[in-house]
């Protein structure tokens, strides 16, 4: 549906001045292709002139308005803008833009002081050195290991198997680790698909535990992690294939599959074959707990073609001319789907899968589909495991950025950190949220004229409720001790039976297995942001250490409470007319009551819960 | 007449990507791969082959306005409760009892309140699970689907597609959300439906919901309405776009939901209720489902949960922390007091009672092991299983279906289906008693693959279990 909406946008041509909107590149900026190439950290760390404004920005939605083209992001997409005829919005403010990334980045809102310092400072590149201070923190490594916890469905219970709390731990300490220290991308995806050993010792062999499949022969457990894998490492929805061959059903679905058979995806599950995960003793007091020794035990081991039960259609052996099952043929042997590839005489299979996939031009696309959704709240190409490789000119709402994107992660040696800095530093990504040129068209969106903003991830959400009262929650997680911050927890499923779980079960954290994480909203959220005793206490003055406690503490002078209170909460200082309103409604009674009452106005307010 | 505004192209009962008259079993047949026989069973079962008759135009039963969907994780033993083998392992004081004229031994002495409304009572005894994992078997039952399977990822809880079903007939005094989950943890939510369709999660509690009203006060609370309405421009402007627009609905829903009286009464329970009830948070939950479907504020399915059932060890010792006993105990007195409340309860239709609008529904993941008990005094996972129904126009008093003397084997089907009766079926025979097409194919889905409400049933492979009609 959005793609058919884009489809129509240009027809739609907008407001007068926008269709004479004018990319102006620099003059001695590199096209995207150059730059695709020699893409890195410091190259970037100053930016191209034209970003400094020495004197108040032109009139909003002036057409031919000075937006510095950072990098290939922005010659990709206000070259798009241009050609459509969409006009984009200013950029955004220092506080504005200091809560986007902080969020985007580490998923924690900037601290008044934060606020404060990063507004007074004068130096011209400090948005590019908050970026790199940002990548740099701890918490970097907690936003973006729950991201990747989802990817791979880090869980210690799901529907087919159990990693249990030591195995889940294990691994997400493999991943947080893996993003300190700033492991390219494509190693992590390596290993996790190779992991070997003790499943409560090594992380990565739950990548294999979390797809074993009880109920089934365990060409179910190889077929899982083949489309797993295929999934959400190459964006692509393997496991139709997985019962039935792509004629006649995927036409619609994915063009490039629908040319694909079942038998391609038994080689690429054939790349398991000889791997088993044999269960021990996980714990001595509880005969329940299971533990798993994950490795390439079977070197003869084969995806046979002789299932009749499990979770898929029977598996026969297919005569290659008729397609009958009075075929001769009676295992897979592995061949990478995408190519054909085989692997080398003397490799692992699963060493050889993970070289395969990370190989691929898909994998690179997938990974950075995914994350620029991350960062934008909608992705180039939705939904973000349906690429269709035979589409991507349509099925892209901007073909040329996903590429360039695509490029320059690969030319970085898949290097995480630089591809978030490419984003985060561009104007594209530093737009205003509000879209000042005339009247928005929903139409637009994909086109990326302005930031548009999405709910706050339910960790971040409460995070935010958190550091902008002062007051934050203590979580006692199994074999890992106490931890203060959502976004610490190891899994989506953690705390589920107190109140904090409650919150953010319903602000729809999903559980890694068959609930998706969502950003949608419902009665539900609104009622806990309303009437939740985890937010209704933290705006208290007689909550020790609360923010409104500090504030009040402090100054009974309104106007100061309200610019605290803004700050603390909206990470910005009030408007004028805000400060004013603020200010009558704090005289208009019991000035701890009224105190109280901003805060919690302005935790509920959509600017809060959006980002 | 349904759903305009949900799925704009939602075909129903009709063939996937391919249209209309070209459905995957004709494609099979053309293309004649050999697959074609097992093609639609998730599991291959050699008996569902024979049931493969297309299903034209689903006839639905409509004669249900809501559900009780009672959950019992952990599965309890079939054998000692609705379906009993008295053997010796069974304790005396199960007191086992002929009822209904001789048709059914139930275990009296167990499960005394539930046995005073057997007359109310279907129970299926041909139930099978498709896996004998629990989680697995858990996700299963509640989606209607293998959660490993095509559309598992993306699958809503079967109560949020009673809730969106039941979109295009809220009216404004509709104020409740349509799927109300009590004490039921962390359950599948609305898969790639809206999150307004997930399961609205209670936990109960003698004063009711935490969060409908404002803990520092009504006054207090319209201060701070008015206060959020003043300084968040974004909430008229709609500068912040659409999404932030359906937050702002939700605000709105929220408040009409805290305004609307006695709202906070149907989520609450009196002393007495809980004592009758049985003194558990179970049968606070099922307090407050009467409530809930009574109110016909529109909700019209909830889930109650109990859980415990998992019995490997000590079923029968009644000092355990959890036997057959303990949960009994729970379930029993709740159970019992549902019943006779939801039949003492007027309904919406003249002559009807709030019970024969109710459809009451029993389920677990799987059963137990029959026999003697293992070397731990318990039973083990099993996948034959009893379905248990009351109330929403089916027939009690009965018993469909029959297992052989050991209660391992299914000796008689007991339905028109001929077959094992599977989590599909008891979904379909939900959905149809509400008025739903179980049949249903919505082309919404984000894998534009074409989402089943019941997979495989728009081909006859599943359907209702007519006979409990």
């Amino acid at each position: 549906m959005r793609r058919l909406l884009l489809l129509v946008a240009p027809l739609l041509l907008l407001n007068a001045g926008s269709s004479s909107f004018v990319c102006r590149l620099p003059l001695n900026f590199p096209t995207s292709k150059e730059i695709t190439h020699s893409v890195s950290v410091t190259a970037e760390a100053v930016a191209p002139s034209g970003r400094r404004r020495s004197t108040t920005p032109p009139a909003n939605g002036t057409p031919g308005q000075q937006i510095p083209l950072v990098n290939f992001i922005d010659v990709d997409v206000f070259g798009k803008m241009a050609t459509d005829g969409i006009a984009p919005t200013t950029l955004s403010t220092d506080e504005e833009f200091l809560r986007r990334v902080s969020l985007d980045l580490t998923g924690q809102i900037p601290d008044s002081a934060a606020v404060t310092a990063f507004v007074a400072d004068t130096t011209p590149d400090k948005r590019a050195k908050k970026i790199d201070e940002l990548l740099a923190s701890d918490a970097f490594a907690d936003r973006w290991t729950m991201w990747f916890g989802d990817l791979v469905q880090n869980v210690q219970v799901a529907s087919n198997s159990r990693e249990f709390y030591e195995g889940r731990n294990v691994y997400y300490n493999w991943m947080k680790t893996a993003f300190k220290n700033g492991e390219p991308y494509d190693q992590m995806a390596r290993e996790a698909m190779a992991g070997k050993g003790d499943s409560f010792a090594v992380g990565t062999p739950n990548y294999y535990v979390r797809q074993l499949q009880p109920n089934g022969p365990i060409q179910d457990t190889f077929d899982n992690l083949a489309t797993h894998s295929g999934e959400r490492f190459l964006g692509m929805p393997l496991l139709c294939l997985s019962c039935h061959n792509g004629f006649a059903h995927l036409e619609q679905v994915n063009s490039y599959l629908a040319a694909k058979k079942r038998a391609d995806l038994w080689s690429m599950s054939a790349f398991f074959a000889h791997t088993r995960a044999t269960p021990q003793p996980g714990d001595p007091n509880n005969p329940n707990v299971r533990k798993y020794m994950v490795d390439d035990t079977a070197p003869n081991g084969t995806y046979l073609l002789n299932t009749v039960s499990g979770n898929k259609t029977p598996r026969c052996t297919v005569d290659a001319t008729t397609g009958k099952c009075t075929g001769t043929i009676t295992s897979a042997s592995p061949a990478f789907i995408l190519t054909g590839e085989t692997p080398r005489q003397g490799e692992p299979l699963r060493d050889a899968y993970g070289r395969m996939v990370t190989a691929h031009e898909q994998f690179g696309r997938a990974a950075v589909n995914y994350i620029w959704k991350e960062m934008f709240g909608l992705a180039i190409i939705e939904p973000t495991n349906n690429i269709d490789p035979a589409k991507l000119d349509t099925q892209a709402t901007n073909p040329k950025l996903l590429e360039d994107l695509r490029t320059s992660f690969v030319a970085s040696g898949y290097n995480f950190k630089a591809l978030l800095r490419s984003i985060a530093i561009s104007s594209t990504y530093q737009l205003s949220t509000k879209y000042t040129p005339g009247g928005w068209n929903e139409a637009w969106t994909a086109d990326y004229p302005r930031h548009y903003p999405h709910r706050l991830s339910s960790e971040m959400l409460l995070d935010a409720i958190a550091k902008s009262t002062n007051v934050f929650p203590s979580f006692n997680v199994q074999g890992i001790g106490t931890v203060t911050k959502a976004m610490q927890l190891p899994d989506t499923t953690e705390q589920a039976r107190n109140a904090y779980g409650r919150l953010l079960d319903e602000f729809g954290r999903g559980n890694r297995d068959e609930v998706m994480r969502t950003n949608d909203s419902s009665i539900a959220q609104a009622l806990s942001l309303m009437n939740d005793t985890i937010v209704t206490t933290r705006v208290k003055r007689t909550t020790n250490g609360s923010t409104v406690n500090k504030i009040m503490a402090s100054t009974t002078d309104p106007g100061s409470i309200a610019d605290q209170l803004y700050l603390a909460t909206l990470s910005r200082k009030p408007t004028s007319s805000e400060r004013s309103t603020a200010i009558s409604y704090l005289q208009s009674g019991n000035l701890q009551q009224k105190t109280e009452d901003l805060q919690f106005a302005l935790l509920n307010s959509l600017e809060f819960l959006f980002n | 007449m349904k759903n305009k505004n949900e799925c704009p192209d939602c075909a129903r009962g009709t063939g996937l990507a391919l249209g209309p008259g070209f459905s995957r079993r004709r494609f099979m047949q053309i293309a004649g791969t050999g697959l074609v026989a097992s093609w639609f069973a998730d599991v291959l079962d050699p008996k569902l082959l024979f049931a493969r008759n297309a299903a034209s135009n689903a006839s639905l039963r409509s004669t249900a306005k809501s559900c009780i969907f009672i959950f019992l994780p952990g599965a309890p033993s079939q054998i000692d409760t609705w379906d009993l083998k008295e053997g010796s392992w069974t304790p005396s004081d199960f007191a086992p009892t002929s009822f209904l004229g001789g048709n059914i031994r139930f275990p009296q002495g167990l499960l005394p309140k539930t046995a005073e409304h057997l007359d109310q009572i279907a129970i299926v005894r041909s139930g099978l699970a498709w896996a004998a994992v629990h989680s697995l078997g858990q996700a299963w039952v509640q989606i209607a689907r293998n959660p490993g399977g095509a559309t598992g990822s993306i699958a809503p809880h079967i109560g949020a597609v009673v809730s969106l079903e039941s979109q295009v007939n809220r009216t404004t005094s509709d104020v409740l959300p349509g799927f109300i989950a009590l004490n039921s943890g962390s359950i599948p939510g609305s898969g790639y439906l809206a999150a307004k369709y997930a399961p609205f999660g209670v936990t109960t509690a003698q004063t009711g919901l935490p969060t409908i009203a404002h803990p520092d006060g009504a006054t207090r609370f319209n201060d701070r309405w008015s206060l959020i309405h003043t300084i968040d421009q974004n909430r008229t402007s709609g500068a912040l776009g659409k999404p932030s627009l359906d937050m702002n609905d939700f605000y709105d829903q929220s408040k009409a939901l805290m305004d609307a009286p006695g709202i906070n009464n149907l989520f609450s329970f009196t002393t007495d209720e809980h004592t009758r009830y049985g003194s558990s948070s179970f049968g606070d939950s099922l307090v407050v489902a009467r409530n809930l479907v009574s109110a016909r504020k529109g909700t019209r399915f909830v889930q109650a949960t109990l859980n415990g059932w998992d019995h490997h060890s000590s079923i029968y010792d009644k000092n355990a922390n959890q036997s057959l006993y303990t949960q009994c105990a729970m379930f029993d007195p709740a159970y019992g007091a549902l019943l006779t409340d939801l039949k003492s309860m007027p309904g919406s239709t003249a002559g009807k009672t709030q019970l024969d609008e109710t459809l009451v529904v029993i389920v677990a993941e799987f059963g137990r092991t029959v026999g003697v008990l293992n070397n731990q005094a318990g039973r083990d996972h099993f996948l034959r299983m009893s379905y248990v129904f009351a109330g929403g126009g089916i027939r009690g008093g009965r018993v469909l279906g029959a297992t052989n003397a050991a209660g391992d084997q299914v000796a008689d089907y007991g339905w028109s289906g001929n077959r094992d009766a599977r989590p599909e079926d008891v979904t379909s025979t939900i959905y149809s008693a509400l008025g739903i097409d179980y049949t249903t194919v919505r082309h919404d889905d984000p894998l534009n693959r074409g989402f089943e409400y019941v997979p495989f049933a728009k081909d006859g492979v599943y359907g209702p279990i007519e006979d409990l009609w």
